[in-house]
C-alpha cells in the first residue's frame, strides 16, 4: 500500500517537473539571439514570406500566449511542426526515439555484462594483475574520445576486415523490415525473421559497443569501490567467521549490497545517453534522437528541441523512479513513504 | 536504321567541335561518313539544329522525335543549349534565348538498355538530409537531386558544366522579342507514374501552385509572374505572359511538374497537398519512391518504361540515398564497398580515394563561392580605401596552400563558369605595397584598430580564411577577432548594417547569372524596413548599379546584356563590397564500376545518367 502511494506521489510530481522543464526550455529557446523563421524561410525570401511563416507558426504572438498554446497542443498530443523541415515533431520523435532507445539499451546491456564482472574481479583481486588490467581498461575507455574510437573501429572492423558495416541501421541493398513497434530488433523478432535480426544486430554492434565503453568504466569503478568497502565490513567478516564459502559471500551478499550505487549510476547513464549519443549517431549515421536534437538546436528550431527535451525529461524521471524502486529490491531495509 | 548512342554522341561532338572551329569542314564530313553514313548525317543535322525555326529571340526548333526500340533515336531536339565559349581553365555559357544554339541532346534516349548490363541498385551516401521533396517548397542540393529524379521539368540542366538546357517535357519554345510572352510546346509522349499523360494543364497547375504557396521555390518566379500569367491554349501548349520582361526565364523555369489529380486527391484543409508531398511524389520522372525513412534513407526505384528512356548503356534499377553526415564514415564506407557513390568529401580524402584501385574521386569547380563580405555602411569598411587595402592585403596563395590547392581562386567578382563572366575585369592578388598605400589614405594609416571576422561555427575552411586575415592584418597593426557564430545568428545579424559585423564569411552561388548581382548587391534587397539577409551582408548601395540590374533582367538583347553585365562586374570590382576568395571544389567519390557521372555544377549527381558496369571495377575513368 505504501509502495503504491509512493509511486503515485512520484508520478504526480512528474507534472510540476515537466512544466518547469518546459518553461525553462521554452524561454531559453526564445531568448537566444537569432531569427529561426528567417532561416527557415530560405535564402532570398521576401519579408512577406518570412512574416507569413512567422504567423503560420504562431510566432508573431506574445511569448506567454505562445507557451500556453504550445502546452494546450501538447495536451492534445500535438508536439507541433519543425520550422525547418515542416515535419510533425510527434512523427519525428516516433521515428527517432525508438532507434536511440534500442541503441542505449543494447549499449547498457554490454556495459552491465562487462562492467559488473570487471568491477567484481578488480575488487576481489585488488592490486593484482586483473585489477591493474581492469583499471587500465577503465581509464582508457573513459579517456579515449568516442568519435576517435568510433572511426578506429570503423577502419579496423569495417574497412580492413569487413566484419561489420560502417554505419546505418540496416543493409541499404536489402528491403527494410516492416516496422511494427519502431524498435528494429524487436520488429524482426515479431516477424520471425532471424536473418533480418542478425543483419540489424550487426549494424548495431559497433555503435552500441562504442557507446558502452564509457559506461563500462563508470560501472566498473563504482562497483569496485563498493565491493571493496563491503568486503571489509564487519558483517562480511562475521559471515566468513561463520564459515560461509567465499563464493556465496561474494555473489549472494556482497554483490547485492554493493549494487545500490551502481544501479544509481546505470539510471543516470541511461538518461544521459538518450540525449548525449549525438557523436556516436553522427559517426555511425544512426538516425537517433541525439542527432535530431543537436541539428534542431543549431538552427534554433524550437519545436523539436522542446519535444526532445520533454521526452528525455520524462524518460529520465521514469528511469529515476525505476532506479529508486530497484533499491528496495536490492536492500529490503529501504522503506518507501 | 537507327544509330547507336555512341554514334549519336560522336556526331554531336563533331558538330560541337566544328562549330567552334576546332576541326575543319573536311574532317567533319570525313568523320561523319566514317561513323555511320546517312544515319550519322541525320544525327548531325539534328545536332546542328537543322530544322530550327528561329524567332527573333529564341532559337526554338521543331521536334522530330521517335522512340526507337533499338538503341537511341536520331531525333532532332528543339530545346536550346548554351552558347559556350571556352576560356582558359573554364567555359563561359550564355543561356539567354537570343544566344542559344540548338541542343545536341535528343528527346528520347535508350529505351532498351544493353542486355549485358542488367540494371543494378546503387547506394549513395549523401552528406545531407532532404527534409522535404515538395516541388513548390524550396530546393537545396539534396532536395534538388531527389526531386529531379521523381519529377520531369520543361528542360534538363544536368548535361554538363556550364549547364546546357536540354529538352525534357518541352520540345519547342518561342519568345517574343521583349522576352515577355513565351510559348512552350510539350511532348505528347510523357506520362505520369499513374499512366496519365503530362499535359499543359499540369504545367499550369504546378507553376500556379508554387506561386500560390509563396515559398522559397517561388522566389525567382514571383517578381515576374502572377496567377494569370500561365494560360493553356491546348493540351500540349503552354503560354506564359510575364508581368515584366525576363530573359533568363528558361533557367528560372526549373519547376518540377506535378500530377494535379494525384496532388488534389491528397489535399487536406486546402493545403494543396503540402503535407502529403513532403515525403510522397506525384511526378513523371525516371524514378519513383520505394521507401522513405525520414532522416535515415530514401529508396527510389526506376520506372522501367520511363518515357524519355535512359542516356547510358544501361540504367540503375534504383538507388538508396543513405544519409551519412560524417565524411570519414563516407570515405570508409566507399573503400569498404558499402557505398557506391559519396558526396561532399573533403580535399584530404581525394588522394586516399584515388589510391584505391576500385575507386576514383571527381573534383570539379562550380558555383559555390566564398566571399569575405565587408559592411559598406560601417567603419572602417565604409571607406573604399580601407576595402581596397583589405583586398590587396589578403594572402590568396597561402589560403590555397592551406586547403591543399583544392580551391579555385576567383579571377573576377563571379566564378568564370558563370554566363557573362568578363575576364577583362580581373580580380585581386596579394600586394602588400598597394595595401599599405591604400591604408595610408584612410584615418587608420597606422592601424591600431580591432575588427571582428564572423564565420559559421565548426566550418574549418571559413575559420582558415579568418586565420589568414588575422596573420595578414597583424602586419598592419590591426587586430582581428575570430568570432564563430551559428548560422541563424549570422542570418539575423545581416538584417541591417548596424547589427552586421564588419567582416563576414559567406558562401553563396547561383546558376542564373543575374541572380549573382540581384541577390548580393542590389540595394532594394536590404535597404527596406524588413532589412536584408546573408546575401546582402555587404550592404552595398549604388543607384547606377541598381539601374543596371533592372536593365539586364529585362532586356533580351544579347549585346546589351554582355555590355551591362560587364559594367556591373566593373562596378563591383572597383567598389569592393566583398572580397572574392575562392570557388569551393565539389568532390564526389565513386566506385569505378559506376558509369555515366557528369558534373553539372551541383554537389550531387544525376542518377538518371548512371549505370553500373561490373567489368569496369578496376578501370579508372580517363581524365
Amino acid at each position: 500500500m505504501r509502495l503504491r502511494y509512493y509511486i503515485l506521489r512520484r508520478l504526480l510530481l512528474f507534472i510540476p517537473v515537466l512544466i518547469g522543464l518546459s518553461i525553462i526550455t521554452f524561454v531559453i529557446s526564445h531568448i537566444v539571439p537569432g531569427d529561426p523563421v528567417g532561416l527557415a524561410a530560405g535564402p532570398g525570401s521576401t519579408p512577406q514570406q518570412i512574416e507569413a511563416l512567422r504567423k503560420q507558426f504562431g510566432m508573431d504572438k506574445p511569448l506567454p500566449l505562445q507557451y500556453v498554446t504550445y502546452m494546450q497542443n501538447i495536451l492534445h498530443g500535438d508536439f507541433g511542426r519543425s520550422l525547418m523541415s515542416r515535419h510533425s515533431v510527434g512523427g519525428d520523435l516516433r521515428a527517432f526515439f525508438p532507434n536511440t532507445i534500442e541503441l542505449v539499451v543494447l549499449s547498457m546491456l554490454i556495459a552491465v555484462c562487462v562492467g559488473i564482472p570487471l568491477g567484481v574481479v578488480s575488487a576481489v583481486w585488488r592490486d593484482k594483475w586483473p585489477d591493474q588490467f581492469s583499471r587500465v581498461f577503465a581509464l582508457g575507455s573513459i579517456s579515449v574520445p568516442s568519435f576517435w574510437l568510433a572511426i578506429v573501429l570503423q577502419i579496423v572492423l569495417s574497412m580492413h576486415f569487413g566484419w561489420l558495416p560502417v554505419g546505418g541501421m540496416y543493409d541499404p541493398r536489402a528491403a527494410m523490415p516492416a516496422r511494427h513497434t519502431g524498435f528494429l530488433l524487436l520488429d524482426t523478432l515479431i516477424d520471425g525473421d532471424p536473418h533480418a535480426f542478425i543483419v540489424a544486430l550487426k549494424y548495431m554492434i559497433l555503435p552500441a559497443f562504442t557507446l558502452s565503453l564509457g559506461s563500462i568504466a563508470f560501472i566498473m569503478r563504482i562497483l569496485r569501490a563498493d565491493v571493496l568497502e563491503t568486503l571489509n565490513s564487519d558483517w562480511v567478516k562475521m559471515l566468513r567467521a561463520n564459515g560461509l564459502p567465499e563464493r556465496v559471500i561474494l555473489f549472494k551478499y556482497v554483490l547485492k549490497h554493493s549494487l545500490i550505487a551502481t544501479v544509481s549510476v546505470i539510471g543516470f547513464i541511461i538518461g544521459y545517453s538518450l540525449g548525449g549519443s549525438v557523436v556516436i549517431e553522427t559517426v555511425f549515421s544512426w538516425p537517433g534522437i541525439g542527432l535530431y536534437a543537436v541539428s534542431s538546436a543549431l538552427t534554433l528550431d524550437f519545436q523539436p528541441v522542446m519535444g526532445v527535451t520533454l521526452m528525455v525529461g520524462l524518460i529520465f524521471l521514469v528511469v529515476n523512479l525505476l532506479t529508486d524502486l530497484t533499491y528496495g529490491v536490492l536492500d529490503p531495509r529501504i522503506r518507501y513513504g | 536504321m537507327g544509330m547507336t548512342n555512341d554514334e549519336n554522341q560522336r556526331s554531336a561532338e563533331l558538330w560541337f567541335n566544328y562549330s567552334r572551329a576546332r576541326i575543319s569542314r573536311r574532317t567533319l564530313v570525313r568523320s561523319v561518313v566514317a561513323i555511320g553514313g546517312v544515319g550519322a548525317v541525320q544525327a548531325l543535322l539534328a545536332a546542328c539544329g537543322g530544322s530550327s525555326k528561329n524567332t527573333p529571340v529564341s532559337s526554338a526548333t521543331s521536334a522530330s522525335t521517335s522512340a526507337s526500340t533499338s538503341a537511341s533515336t536520331s531525333a532532332a531536339t528543339t530545346a536550346p543549349t548554351t552558347a559556350a565559349t571556352t576560356s582558359s581553365g573554364g567555359a563561359t555559357a550564355a543561356a539567354s534565348p537570343s544566344s542559344a544554339a540548338a541542343s545536341t541532346a535528343p528527346l528520347i534516349y535508350n529505351t532498351q538498355p544493353n542486355p549485358k548490363l542488367p540494371p543494378q541498385k546503387l547506394i549513395y551516401a549523401g552528406g545531407q538530409d532532404a527534409p522535404t521533396i515538395d516541388p513548390s517548397d524550396r530546393t537545396d542540393y539534396s532536395i534538388g537531386a531527389l526531386t529531379m529524379q521523381l519529377y520531369d521539368r520543361l528542360f534538363r540542366y544536368e548535361g554538363g558544366w556550364p549547364q546546357p538546357i536540354d529538352p525534357c517535357l518541352c520540345v519547342k519554345y518561342e519568345a517574343s522579342t521583349d522576352a515577355t510572352e513565351w510559348t512552350f510546346n510539350l511532348t505528347d509522349q510523357a506520362k505520369f507514374h499513374d499512366g496519365s499523360p503530362v499535359t499543359a494543364d499540369a504545367v499550369q497547375y504546378s507553376i500556379n501552385r508554387t506561386l500560390q504557396m509563396k515559398k522559397p521555390r517561388a522566389n525567382s518566379l514571383l517578381p515576374i509572374m502572377d496567377l494569370n500569367s500561365v494560360t493553356v491554349p491546348d493540351s500540349h501548349t503552354v503560354k506564359i505572359k510575364l508581368t515584366q520582361p525576363y530573359s533568363e526565364l528558361l533557367r528560372a523555369l526549373d519547376q518540377p511538374i506535378m500530377n494535379p489529380t494525384v496532388v488534389k486527391a491528397h489535399e487536406v484543409n486546402g493545403d494543396m497537398g503540402a503535407a502529403w508531398l513532403v515525403d510522397h511524389e506525384a511526378g513523371s520522372g525516371p524514378f519513383t519512391i520505394k521507401s522513405w525513412t525520414v532522416g535515415t534513407a530514401y529508396e527510389l526505384e526506376a520506372v522501367d518504361d520511363y518515357w524519355q528512356g535512359w542516356p547510358g548503356d544501361s540504367h540503375l534499377s534504383g538507388f538508396t540515398w543513405q544519409i551519412v553526415r560524417e565524411t570519414t564514415s563516407q570515405r570508409i564506407g566507399l573503400i569498404s564497398k558499402q557505398y557506391d557513390v559519396v558526396d561532399t568529401l573533403s580535399a584530404d580524402d581525394v588522394d586516399q580515394i584515388n589510391a584505391q584501385a576500385i575507386l576514383n574521386a571527381q573534383v570539379n569547380y562550380g558555383i559555390l563561392t566564398g566571399y569575405t563580405k565587408l559592411n559598406d555602411q560601417k567603419e572602417p569598411t565604409n571607406d573604399l580605401n580601407f576595402r581596397l587595402f583589405l583586398a590587396y592585403a589578403f594572402d590568396y596563395q597561402s589560403y590555397l596552400k592551406v586547403i591543399n590547392n583544392y580551391g579555385q581562386l576567383l579571377t573576377g567578382v563571379i566564378p568564370k563558369g558563370i554566363a557573362y563572366f568578363d575576364p577583362s575585369v580581373g580580380g585581386f592578388q596579394t600586394d602588400l605595397d598597394k595595401a599599405k598605400e591604400y591604408l595610408s589614405k584612410t584615418k587608420w594609416a597606422n592601424g591600431g584598430l580591432t575588427i571582428d571576422f564572423v564565420y559559421v561555427t565548426g566550418l574549418t575552411f571559413e575559420q582558415q580564411v579568418g586565420e589568414i586575415w588575422l596573420a595578414q592584418l597583424a602586419k598592419f597593426n590591426i587586430k582581428v577577432n575570430l568570432v564563430p557564430k551559428v548560422w541563424p545568428d549570422i542570418v539575423t545579424g545581416c538584417k541591417a548594417p548596424d547589427s552586421a559585423p564588419v567582416m563576414n564569411m559567406i558562401f553563396t552561388g547561383y546558376t542564373i547569372p543575374d541572380q549573382w548581382f540581384f541577390y548580393q548587391w542590389y540595394s532594394p534587397n536590404w535597404d527596406r524596413p524588413s532589412g536584408g539577409d546573408y546575401n546582402t551582408c555587404s550592404f552595398f548601395k549604388d543607384d547606377n548599379f541598381n539601374k543596371l540590374v533592372d536593365q539586364v533582367r529585362s532586356t533580351s538583347d544579347e549585346d546589351t546584356k554582355k555590355k551591362v553585365y560587364s559594367q556591373m562586374q566593373q562596378i563591383i570590382h572597383e567598389n569592393v563590397p566583398d572580397i572574392p576568395i575562392y570557388v569551393q571544389p565539389n568532390i564526389v567519390g565513386l566506385q569505378n564500376k559506376v558509369q555515366g557521372y557528369k558534373y553539372f555544377g551541383a554537389i550531387s549527381v544525376d542518377f538518371w545518367r548512371l549505370w553500373v558496369d561490373d567489368s569496369k571495377e578496376n578501370t579508372k575513368p580517363s581524365a
